[in-house]
C-alpha cells in the first residue's frame, strides 16, 4: 500500500516561506518513488488565508528577483500533483475562479480544483499523513 | 508628532492602531499588509482603511508580487513605489514603528 500525503496551506504567500515549502515538498513526493519501493501520492489543498497563494499574475521576479509562488504552483500542475482550493474561502475574499493560477497553456493536463471544504475534509480523512503549513 | 506605522500582515492586533493618534499619521501597508487595501473579506473593506486622520499608503511592488494591481486598490489608500516610500519616511515622518 502506498503513501498519500496531504499538504494543507493556511498562510498567505511571501512573508513566510511556509507555503513555498509545502509546494516544493509536495513536488518532491512523486520523485520519492525512484528511491523507495512504495508509491507516494501528494495533494495540496489551500484553505483560509492560504487561498491567496493561488492568484495569478504574481510579479515577484520583476520586483524582488525571486521565483513566484505562482511558478511553484505551475510546476505542481505540470507534474500532475492535484491542487485543491477551498470554495468558501475564495468566496469570502471575493476571488473568482478566473483569477487563479493556470498552467494549461504550458501543457498541464490538470487545473486547480475549486472545491467545498467538505471535499478537503474527505481528503484529510483518507490521507496517510497530513502536513500543515 | 509625525508617526509612520507599518502594517505587514493580514492578521494583526489592531488595538494599537485603533487607539494611537498623531498630528501626522501615516499607515504604510507593505508585504502581506497590502491585502488590507484590496480585499473585501465577507464583502467588507478592511477596518485599517477607516483609521481616522491617517493617510494610508500601499506599496505597489508588494501588491503586484501578490497578483494585484493598483487599479484594484480602495480609494482611501494611495499606491506608492518603494522609492516614494523611502522619500516619505525620510522627509515626512520622524518616528517609524511596525505593528
Amino acid at each position: 500500500m502506498g503513501l498519500s500525503i496531504l499538504f494543507l496551506v493556511q498562510t498567505p504567500p511571501y512573508k513566510s516561506e511556509n507555503p513555498k515549502l509545502a509546494l516544493t515538498h509536495a513536488l518532491a513526493g512523486p520523485l520519492t518513488e525512484l528511491h523507495i519501493d512504495e508509491e507516494v501520492k501528494t495533494t495540496v489543498a489551500f484553505v483560509g488565508d492560504g487561498v491567496l497563494n493561488c492568484l495569478k499574475d504574481q510579479k515577484s521576479m520583476d520586483h524582488w528577483d525571486i521565483t513566484s509562488t505562482e511558478q511553484h504552483l505551475r510546476n505542481l500542475l505540470l507534474s500532475d500533483v492535484p491542487v485543491m482550493v477551498c470554495k468558501e474561502d475564495l468566496e469570502k475574499f471575493g476571488i473568482s475562479k478566473d483569477r487563479l493560477v493556470d498552467a494549461t497553456e504550458m501543457g498541464a493536463e490538470i487545473s486547480i480544483e475549486v472545491v467545498p471544504f467538505s471535499e478537503i475534509q474527505a481528503k484529510i480523512d483518507e490521507a496517510t499523513a497530513l502536513m500543515c503549513f | 508628532m509625525n508617526l509612520a506605522l507599518f502594517v505587514s500582515d493580514l492578521r494583526f492586533n489592531q488595538e494599537t492602531l485603533d487607539r494611537v493618534t498623531a498630528s501626522n499619521l501615516g499607515v504604510f501597508l507593505v508585504e502581506n499588509g497590502v491585502y488590507h487595501a484590496v480585499l473585501k473579506e465577507g464583502g467588507s473593506p478592511s477596518a485599517v482603511l477607516e483609521k481616522e486622520g491617517a493617510t494610508v499608503y500601499v506599496l505597489n511592488e508588494d501588491l503586484e508580487t501578490r497578483g494585484f494591481s493598483g487599479d484594484e486598490v480602495d480609494d482611501r489608500a494611495k499606491v506608492i513605489s518603494m522609492s516614494d516610500l523611502v522619500d516619505l519616511i525620510m522627509n515626512d515622518y520622524e518616528k517609524l514603528a511596525w505593528l
